[in-house]
């Protein structure tokens, strides 16, 4: 197996670089550049996704408020410094100014880069999200939520990638139309095209957009915020199932700027593309909007551990 | 003021008033006055090319630009507005049918079950209280009970000048005068059925002045609380109609299946008037190639009956093959020319409750996969229009939707007729709810309920069951009189399901108000209704005996992002033959569409966007389709899940 990943250590950011794929990771605040043929694919680092906006359901439920926390936990969750490895052996990370180490640049066939968030939310608890990539330029992301007794049910568990500009579509393997746990029913998979980035429009703005059960998904843009890039071609990003399906969502907003509005119209210009995987999500729910909880099942327990993995590739 | 109390039950309540009286909104026992006793929605033609065309010359509909002017409350209209003497100076224009909010003369709002003068106005509803009750507040003095006053003219020539003529006001909110040509003709309330008023006393050759004015509360508000946006105006279609010398006023037939599922049973009759001697009525009934099956001619009378036609294997009329005979009454004078043609479409079906309280349609079981549908254009609001029908109607055939609950009032006549074509199975609800005078904050409450067990409020309750079996019984489509909705019970409700189950022995009754007060659980409806039951609260109910079939008048409420765990309500089908399945809340959101001021985008606004108070917000936003007809996501769920079911 040929050493083609370049690990670049320095004193704020190490660099990860195999075939035109180019990552930075800041040791505060985690993946903060995906960069493949020259074009940028990441606004800010990804962030653990503990929300999803509210529908009038989960309102009417009271649902909402039994697991506020979780707002707080969305917005506020912050990484600790991360660990490095390197072939499957630990490297350790320069603590500039005064520790002494100089970092460096090594090569080899296998890099990972792990943070642990830690929640604001009492009980607190934490998330890993590890990436590890291969010498192909993938990047394989593994998250797992430690579950933890006491906390409240979660609307959903997912890590959420905010991208500069927004997308002119995506095409996924998976079922067609807006699913949840509760809604399935929507026939078989299949390849679906979106075009641009759809905000379903309910009265007030909520939750939506979810697609269920799918193996992959590709988001293409034209822009980008380089203003020494002029050039307007589609470019492309797929995030695949590692071990199975995943839940995503790919809307031109955060669950916060849809949970502000109160109607469509509220909703700011779409600037950006929001796209978030999720290993679990809570059902919609159905028998009323007053108080019936969501069927048996689709609701996610806070008090137990919750793993998802998945590739990104170009 | 009472009027109509004590009055035989079967014969609409008719009192002769010449001079108007505005205390006749304040009192529920005024309800009609001087209006012609509801009938069928037959339409009637000159002649049979009339007929075949659907175009006919004994119509001439009133609708278009009005005069109109409006007023704060009662006080303030003015002296003799309605005639011709006055000129209308301070009139303006406006459509009808539309509401008078739309037009812009009153504010939107849009409130459940909070009534739109709660904590404005105190009231409750009249003979609830003791007599000379001090804080008792009149609907005829009261400061917030806008007028809406209409004027309209018309011209009388050649034949239309000299025969009868009568005028149909096909949906008022919610209580209305008319005058023509200065003279006053009569009353109407309830808002969603059609009012007919005979003009002969005072039209003439040449112009004619009709006035009408429309007040947004009377007594009736108290049972018209749907949850729904708050309008009044003339909101539906106005025609006039000219009556040949013999004229079909009343059509009844009842194309029934016999136990034996072979035996098809057509029993016609009509009420003439006017009939003329000599007069002769044809009926006959033909396939839907055309083939003749029967022809019978009697003397027409003014009660007339041909004699019962059997007819061996007909053609059964169900939701998959929605199939109509086509009958044909053909009047014809002493000398033998036709002076009228109704042609009625009728399918034969049976609808029966078994001994094992299974629902079943000509001997198999049904399966209910409704829908609620309110009538709402996103932009006319309950005005729609027969393109809003066709949409709907489109969206619900191509959902695999076999059901509709009319929510909660009588819809458009011609809706009924779209859904005899489609094969929709329609449950007909009375214009009837009134869930703000026993549904409390700290729960329920009967205490002041109407209709209640109030005797001075059970004939105008009587009436309205009475005027929507009369004019909608023809209709193959309907398999269920509901008596209305979140009306709680008792005696007067008791009174209406006696009324239904009297003039119709051939559909089963519901009403889910019974479930709150079980008391009424043996003499009110014939299923057992719920709302929004979970799946296994249905089958708790199913799996102990059930004393009457289920069904779910309303479920899945579709609130903006809904419609989760449909599946568990498929899968009880399969496991309880007595569970006939349920109409989700509700086909399309009720919202408004109008144009920003910020954004200069058209944008869609609910209760509390118009400074509109009390409301309920975005609580009518809970359609499978949004308000402008665009498919919500959850719609493919549905299609889906009904599509497994339908038949």
């Amino acid at each position: 197996m040929s050493d083609n990943i370049r690990i670049v250590i320095d004193e704020e950011m190490i660099g990860l670089h195999a075939c035109g794929h180019d990552y930075l990771f800041d040791y505060r605040t985690g993946l903060v550049s995906l960069k493949i043929a020259g074009k940028e694919w990441l606004y800010n680092a990804p962030q653990p996704a503990f929300w999803r906006a509210t529908t009038d359901n989960d309102r009417g439920n009271g649902f909402s408020r039994r697991s506020a926390q979780w707002v707080g936990a969305d917005l506020f969750s912050i990484p600790g410094r991360p660990s490095l490895m390197v072939g499957g052996k630990p490297v350790a990370i320069p603590y500039t100014p005064s520790d002494g180490s100089t970092g460096g640049q090594l090569h080899a066939s296998e890099a990972s880069l792990c943070y642990t968030f830690t929640t604001p939310t009492v009980p607190s608890t934490k998330v890993d999200v590890c990436y590890t990539l291969d010498t192909t330029g993938s990047l394989t992301v593994n998250v797992h939520y430690y579950g933890k007794a006491g906390l409240p049910e979660l609307p959903a568990f997912g890590l959420r990638m905010v991208m500069p500009t927004p997308a002119t579509g995506f095409t996924y393997f998976g079922l067609p139309g807006e699913t949840y746990p509760d809604r399935l029913g929507s026939g078989k998979k299949q390849l679906v095209a979106v075009e641009g980035l759809p905000v379903t429009p309910y009265l007030v703005p909520q939750e939506c957009g979810m697609h269920m059960d799918t193996d992959w998904v590709r988001v293409t843009r034209e822009t980008t915020l380089n203003n020494a890039d002029a050039a307007i071609a589609p470019f492309s990003l797929t995030f695949a199932g590692n071990s199975g399906s995943f839940a995503f969502s790919c809307l031109p907003y955060t669950p916060l700027e849809l949970e502000n509005a109160t109607h469509q119209e509220e909703l700011p210009p779409a600037r950006r593309t929001v796209l978030t995987i999720y290993g679990a999500v809570r059902g919609v729910g159905g028998i009323d909007s007053w108080g019936a909880p969501v069927s048996e099942g689709c609701s996610i327990s806070g008090e137990k551990d919750i793993d998802f993995s998945f590739v990104v590739r170009s | 003021m009472a009027t109509a109390a004590g009055k035989d039950a079967d014969a609409a309540p008719q009192e002769e008033y010449m001079e108007p009286s505005l205390t006749w909104l304040d009192d529920p026992q005024t309800f009609r006055v001087n209006e012609l006793p509801a009938h069928s929605d037959h339409c009637c033609y000159a002649d049979a090319q009339e007929a075949n065309e659907r175009c006919s010359s004994l119509v001439r509909p009133l609708d278009g630009q009005w005069q109109f002017l409006y007023v704060d409350q009662p006080g303030l209209i003015p002296e003799r507005f309605y005639s011709p003497d006055v000129p209308a100076d301070r009139f303006g224009l406006i459509e009808v049918p539309g509401h008078i909010e739309l037009s812009g003369h009153a504010q939107v709002q849009y409130t459940n079950t909070a009534y739109p003068w709660e904590g404005s106005v105190f009231r409750r509803p009249a003979y609830t209280t003791p007599p000379d009750d001090p804080q008792a507040v009149s609907f005829s003095e009261a400061p917030d009970n806008p007028v809406g006053l209409y004027r309209n003219t018309f011209v009388l020539d050649g034949s239309w000048a000299t025969r009868p003529l009568h005028i149909r006001f096909e949906g008022v909110e919610r209580a209305f005068y008319l005058w023509c040509n200065g003279e006053f003709v009569g009353y109407a309330e309830d808002s969603f059925t059609p009012s007919t008023f005979d003009l002969s006393p005072y039209a003439h050759s040449g112009e004619n002045l009709i006035a009408v004015a429309v007040f947004r509360h009377c007594t009736a508000s108290w049972i018209e609380d749907q949850d729904f946006f708050r309008f009044f105006g003339i909101f539906r279609s106005v025609s006039l109609l000219s009556l040949p010398e013999t004229h079909v006023d009343d059509l009844d037939a009842k194309p029934t299946l016999e136990d034996d599922d072979h035996t098809g049973v057509l029993n016609v009759s009509a009420r003439f008037s006017p009939v003329q001697d000599g007069s002769k009525a044809t009926m006959e009934l033909a396939d839907r190639e055309g083939n003749v099956l029967v022809r019978s001619t009697v003397e027409a009378q003014r009660q007339t009956g041909w004699p019962i036609y059997r007819l061996k294997d007909p053609h059964l009329w169900s939701h998959g093959d929605p199939y109509l005979y086509r009958l044909t009454l053909t009047v014809t004078d002493a000398q033998g020319g036709v002076v009228e043609v109704v042609p009625q479409a009728v399918g034969f079906r049976r609808v029966e409750i078994g001994a094992d309280k299974v629902v079943r349609l000509n001997g198999e079981r049904l399966r209910i996969l409704g829908v609620n549908r309110h009538e709402w254009s996103a932009t006319r609001g309950r005005a729609i229009t027969q393109a809003d029908m066709d949409a709907d109607m489109e969206a619900i055939m191509s959902n695999h939707i076999n059901a509709v609950r009319t929510c909660h009032y009588p819809d458009q006549l011609a809706w009924y007729r779209m859904c005899d074509e489609a094969g929709i199975y329609v449950m007909a609800e009375t214009n009837m709810e009134s869930h703000g005078t026993w549904q409390k904050l700290g729960g329920d409450d009967g205490s002041y309920n109407v209709p209640g067990s109030f005797p001075q409020w059970r004939e105008m309750v009587i009436d309205r069951a009475r005027t929507q079996y009369e004019t909608l019984k023809n209709h193959p489509s309907i398999l269920f009189w509901s008596l209305g909705n979140e009306s709680f019970a008792g005696e007067n409700i008791v009174a209406m399901n006696e009324y239904y189950k009297k003039a119709d022995p051939t559909r089963p009754i519901h009403y889910e108000g019974v479930v709150h007060n079980r008391r009424y659980e043996e003499r009110i409806s014939d299923f057992e209704s719920r709302m929004y039951a979970s799946p296994t609260d249905v089958a708790k109910y199913l799996e102990n005996n059930p004393k009457k079939p289920f069904v779910l008048c309303e479920y899945m409420h579709s609130m903006g992002n809904s419609v989760g765990g449909l599946r568990e309500y498929m899968d009880l089908f399969d496991r309880y033959p007595q569970y006939v399945g349920g109409f989700i809340w509700d086909f399309k959101d009720q919202a408004l569409q109008v144009t920003d001021t910020v954004t200069g985008r058209k944008v869609m606004r609910y209760g509390g966007d118009f400074d509109d108070r009390p409301t309920e917000r975005q609580f009518s936003g809970d359609g499978l389709f949004f308000a402008d007809g665009i498919e919500k996501p959850a719609m493919r769920e549905v299609s889906e899940e009904y599509g497994r079911y339908e038949r």
